[in-house]
């Protein structure tokens, strides 16, 4: 009789534990599963902003993405090398798809500035988007976790593509392209962008990391509301 | 059992942080909040491993002497409770150094953060009158 206090006391004490571990998973499993929130459309009256950005395709294209990235965070790093390839491969090679990049440099990536200016200073002779695949792929050995003085990595990188390294070197020193990655990011603010990488197709804001079934489904919609014939003339597949 | 119980909420808030930094929960994204600001930078990794699974191992070996200091054998046990004490101490002092990190350097504070270091006090606090109640010797 005596140890059937402690004993209730115990069952007591594991069925909490257990009510506990109950709550916990089911909340863990609720927000793991929850559908992720939709695209939200651009309000089509906003006031032109200063920054063109840097187009890959062809102006003509049927369907225009405008990504916002940030080359210093992990989720824009890994739309950049996973994904981008196929973006490239089967809709902007095919001239269904072009998309204008813009650099929203986020406060908590220190080198993320460096890696922007290192862009735009590729952009003058030529290579921006030879840059922002080096950046990309090679993030992890310039970022923040990895160095807290990247100007070394940016000017080998501009060697390694073969890039006019006093002028690079010149134009990296000297940051002269600040003003141009503030009204990049300025744009970003304009639309309202919140996070990196987020893409706006067709007037309206996908913000996140996009898989390319998810952006090909989005093509497709865009496509099958143009007259017929500019599909057929770019030759959709 | 206060403890395990702390420690076990403490799991399953390092359990979401873990998963949040996997992407697992969440947007696949970086954006300007104060977790996301603490969880990407560079202080959230901690020999090569997220802060976050670190938090996840912490909060299971506390659980599990918690749980094994509430049995019969062990419940008059010092040494347990001393364990207990090591224990929640050593969350504390890492928690007041992840909070100074917050403050000080990162310049954002992330809720769930707060939260952890605030379940590490009050398992502190009470592993210390555990032991204090115990008889010595």
């Amino acid at each position: 009789m005596a140890r059937s206090k402690p004993r209730a006391s115990q069952q007591r004490f594991v069925f909490i534990l257990v009510a506990i571990a109950i709550v916990g998973a089911g909340a863990l499993g609720y927000v793991a599963t929850r559908p992720k929130p939709g695209p939200v459309a651009i309000d089509p009256n906003l006031p032109a902003g200063t920054a063109e950005g840097y187009l890959n395709g062809s102006p003509d294209a049927p369907v225009k993405i405008i990504e916002f990235a940030d080359f210093e965070c992990p989720a824009c790093g890994q739309w950049a090398t996973l994904t981008e390839p196929d973006v490239r491969a089967r809709l902007i090679k095919t001239g269904l798809v072009s998309i204008r990049f813009f650099v929203f440099p986020l406060p908590m990536h220190q080198n993320t500035w460096s890696a922007s200016n290192a862009a735009e200073c590729a952009a003058e002779q030529g290579k921006f988007w030879e840059m922002h695949d080096r950046l990309f792929y090679t993030q992890d050995l310039w970022n923040t976790q990895a160095t807290s003085s990247p100007d070394k990595k940016m000017k080998g990188y501009a060697q390694d593509l073969g890039l006019d390294a006093s002028k690079f070197e010149s134009c990296y020193d000297s940051q002269k392209h600040y003003p141009d990655i503030k009204a990049s990011a300025a744009e970003a603010e304009r639309l309202g962008v919140g996070e990196t990488p987020t893409f706006i197709i067709a007037g309206k804001k996908y913000p996140g990391n996009i898989p390319f079934d998810q952006i090909k489904k989005i093509v497709d919609e865009e496509l099958a509301k143009l007259p017929k014939a500019d599909t057929a003339k770019k030759g959709a597949k | 059992m206060v403890v395990a119980m702390i420690a076990l909420v403490g799991l399953f808030v390092a359990m979401y942080l873990w998963l949040y930094k996997l992407g697992v929960i969440g947007q696949l994204s970086c954006s300007i909040g104060s977790c996301e600001t603490v969880n990407t930078s560079k202080w959230a990794m901690l020999f090569g491993l997220p802060v976050a699974f670190w938090g996840v191992c912490y909060y299971v070996v506390t659980l599990v002497t918690a749980v094994v200091g509430t049995t019969e054998r062990f419940a008059a046990d010092r040494r347990m409770a001393l364990a207990l004490v090591l224990l929640s101490g050593g969350g504390v002092l890492f928690s007041g150094w992840l909070t100074y990190l917050e403050l000080a350097v990162i310049h954002a504070v992330c809720m769930y953060c707060v939260i952890s270091a605030v379940l590490v006090v009050v398992m502190f606090a009470l592993t210390v009158t555990d032991l204090r109640a115990l008889p010595r010797g």
